[in-house]
């Protein structure tokens, strides 16, 4: 037997395990942070708004669907920070209560929409063939439409209500998913070690979930993160449209569109803090994303 | 050249029915019951079944689902966009009376994005990492946040605060009376402009930063030529082309952003007609005009690909 066996010539060292997970990711957020900390300082924004929308029966300090006829468009005030709307709803409230639509909408069309795309573009890449040309096809035609006008079609006939908001955005996320994963799953096909499984003899299935899968959650995570930052911009302009979710339910988009009934001349303070909400929330999203991309892949900066 | 035209034209001519019948799916069988899309769920419930039926053959919604799809299709190809079930107007007159609108602050804005974005991002690209890289990096991530509509609510309240003015909500075509037509364009074409220059000065950046890298921008450096015009004739037009394919494919999407846009500013154009009719569940005007808008998407994507390989020789030999 002269097979040479590279595992017995070096003896495993006790010292080189690795640490426990929580430890690793700990670790590896401190790296982030050392070397990133503008996008560091977004994900704790970020942080923060996922908390407030968690939170938001703790922080809200008023009821954000009970009307106060007593103080009916009042402007800020020591008595509601932001001012009240035209029935004397809290308006500071219901920027905390909107973050939880918002974020329960862009958390759901991403996990479903991206998700679905990236395992759609994982199918394609690795069995290539007829399959894929015709799953390309019927991604170019769901490409055809601006995102907005395909996700206002497709809620306006599915009904107004949470889960068709999310539906309608997941449905434009898909393509974008199946394009990008898919190349990356071409490019690692073709890599030596991927060849070296198939010539073992691995299932398609260990093929796929062993060997590709872990290399595209690098680009699947900087797809999510980006994803979730047009997905709350669709959802809110779906919500000042009046396809999105249906009053009495806070969010921002609606409260914009609200604002515009609120008599002839809007209140500023009606249409300026909520879009300032969504401006903020899709900013740190965004950042976030900009700065997952340059830690987890350098060769993509700027690229994306 | 010839061959990759008739190629892109006829891939474009498949793309258009597959977008017919998407549209037909999310419109008509995806709602179960058109109805439902009409009156809404309630509504639905208040109708007896007599009324359903009425409504169904009046609207001609009982034939096989098939036959509808080649009536409308049939419709379409003859010139009738059909009618708005709440209003007497005619889609296509709708469209013709308003489509102009919405076209011109798509130019416009267009217009605005390469003025404000291309400077930028030479600011940007010629000195990377400096202050007014950061400064101008940040805007355009700060662009690419905020929603196009409520800029525009903004810019209509700071208008009316400021100096008590409002633009003329009454649409007026550009020959009749230019200076009313151009102070309702103003608006939307410039919130809309730039939500895109934040893109293209992004793109226009990061490709002009490889450029500058390339072999022949330095032998234009090394032979002695100014950094200006080095920039400008050697970098700036091979760093553009990246550019170009994304103006023309951000223009469809300022289509789809002017629906929010000119609700906010309340513009009588074509934007603010699918506000309307998705406001009035009114699914026929509706059906056409995501139609339309999704055609005009597809002729903008054919535009691009053509510009891009008629710039681009690599592209239309491949």
């Amino acid at each position: 037997m002269s097979v040479t066996q590279p595992d017995a010539a070096l003896p495993l060292q006790p010292s080189r395990a690795l640490p426990s997970l929580p430890r690793r990711v700990a670790r590896g957020l401190r790296i982030f942070a050392r070397r990133a900390p503008m996008s560091a300082f977004w994900g704790c924004v970020a942080a923060a708004i996922i908390v407030m929308a968690l939170a938001a029966p703790v922080i809200a300090p008023k009821d954000p669907t009970r009307a106060d006829f007593r103080h009916m468009t009042k402007p800020p005030s020591a008595l509601n920070y932001f001012g009240t709307d035209q029935i004397g709803r809290d308006t500071l409230s219901r920027v905390i209560y909107g973050s939880r639509a918002s974020l329960t909408v862009a958390a759901g069309a991403v996990l479903l929409g991206t998700t679905l795309g990236a395992l759609w573009g994982l199918a394609c890449g690795y069995f290539g063939g007829r399959f894929d040309i015709i799953s390309q096809r019927i991604i170019e035609f769901l490409q055809s439409f601006p995102d907005l006008i395909l996700a206002m079609a497709i809620a306006m006939a599915l009904g107004a209500g949470m889960g068709t908001v999310i539906v309608a955005i997941a449905i434009t996320r898909i393509p974008f998913g199946g394009r990008v994963i898919r190349a990356v799953v071409l490019s690692l096909k073709e890599l030596s070690y991927v060849e070296a499984a198939r010539g073992l003899g691995a299932s398609h299935l260990r093929m796929m979930g062993r060997h590709i899968l872990p290399q595209c959650v690098a680009p699947y995570l900087i797809l999510a993160t980006t994803h979730l930052g047009v997905a709350i911009i669709i959802e809110a302009a779906l919500g000042f449209l009046g396809v999105g979710i249906p009053p009495p339910t806070p969010t921002w988009g609606n409260m914009l569109a609200d604002s515009l009934n609120a008599g002839l001349v809007p209140p500023w303070w009606l249409v300026l803090f909520p879009g300032a909400a969504i401006t903020l929330t899709v900013l740190a999203f965004n950042l976030l994303g900009d700065g997952i991309r340059d830690a987890l892949d350098p060769r993509l900066r700027g690229a994306v | 050249m010839y061959s990759y035209i008739v190629r892109r034209l006829a891939f474009g001519a498949v793309t258009v029915v597959g977008v017919s019948i998407v549209v037909f799916f999310v419109l008509r069988v995806l709602p179960g019951d058109p109805l439902v899309a009409i009156f809404g769920p309630e509504g639905l419930m208040k109708l007896t079944a007599e009324q359903r039926a009425s409504y169904m053959a009046q609207l001609g919604l009982s034939d096989p689902l098939i036959v509808q799809y080649l009536r409308w299709v049939g419709d379409i190809l003859n010139g009738s966009f059909g009618h708005s079930f709440f209003r007497s107007e005619s889609v296509a007159e709708m469209i013709a009376r308003r489509g102009p609108l919405t076209a011109e602050i798509a130019a416009i804005s267009v217009v605005l994005s390469w003025l404000v974005g291309i400077p930028v991002a030479i600011i940007s690209a010629l000195r990377p990492n400096s202050i007014g890289d950061n400064i101008s990096r940040f805007l355009s991530i700060l662009f690419l946040a905020i929603p196009g509509f409520w800029l525009a609510m903004l810019i209509v309240l700071a208008l009316l605060f400021g100096f008590g003015y409002r633009a003329p909500l009454a649409n007026v075509p550009f020959f009749t009376d230019p200076a009313a037509n151009l102070q309702i364009v103003v608006g939307p074409a410039l919130v809309l402009g730039l939500g895109q220059a934040a893109y293209i000065a992004r793109m226009a950046r990061s490709s002009l930063l490889e450029v500058v890298r390339e072999d022949y921008v330095r032998t234009a450096r090394a032979k002695g030529l100014n950094g200006r015009l080095v920039i400008a004739l050697h970098a700036l037009p091979n760093a553009l082309l990246p550019v170009v394919t994304l103006s023309g494919i951000l223009l469809g999407f300022v289509l789809a952003g002017s629906i929010p846009v000119e609700r906010a500013f309340g513009t009588p154009g074509l934007g603010y007609a699918m506000y309307t009719a998705v406001s009035e569940r009114d699914i026929f005007v509706m059906q056409n005009l995501v139609f339309l808008y999704s055609i005009v998407f597809v002729l903008l994507n054919i535009m691009v690909d053509l510009t891009s390989a008629w710039l681009d020789p690599r592209i239309r030999y491949r």
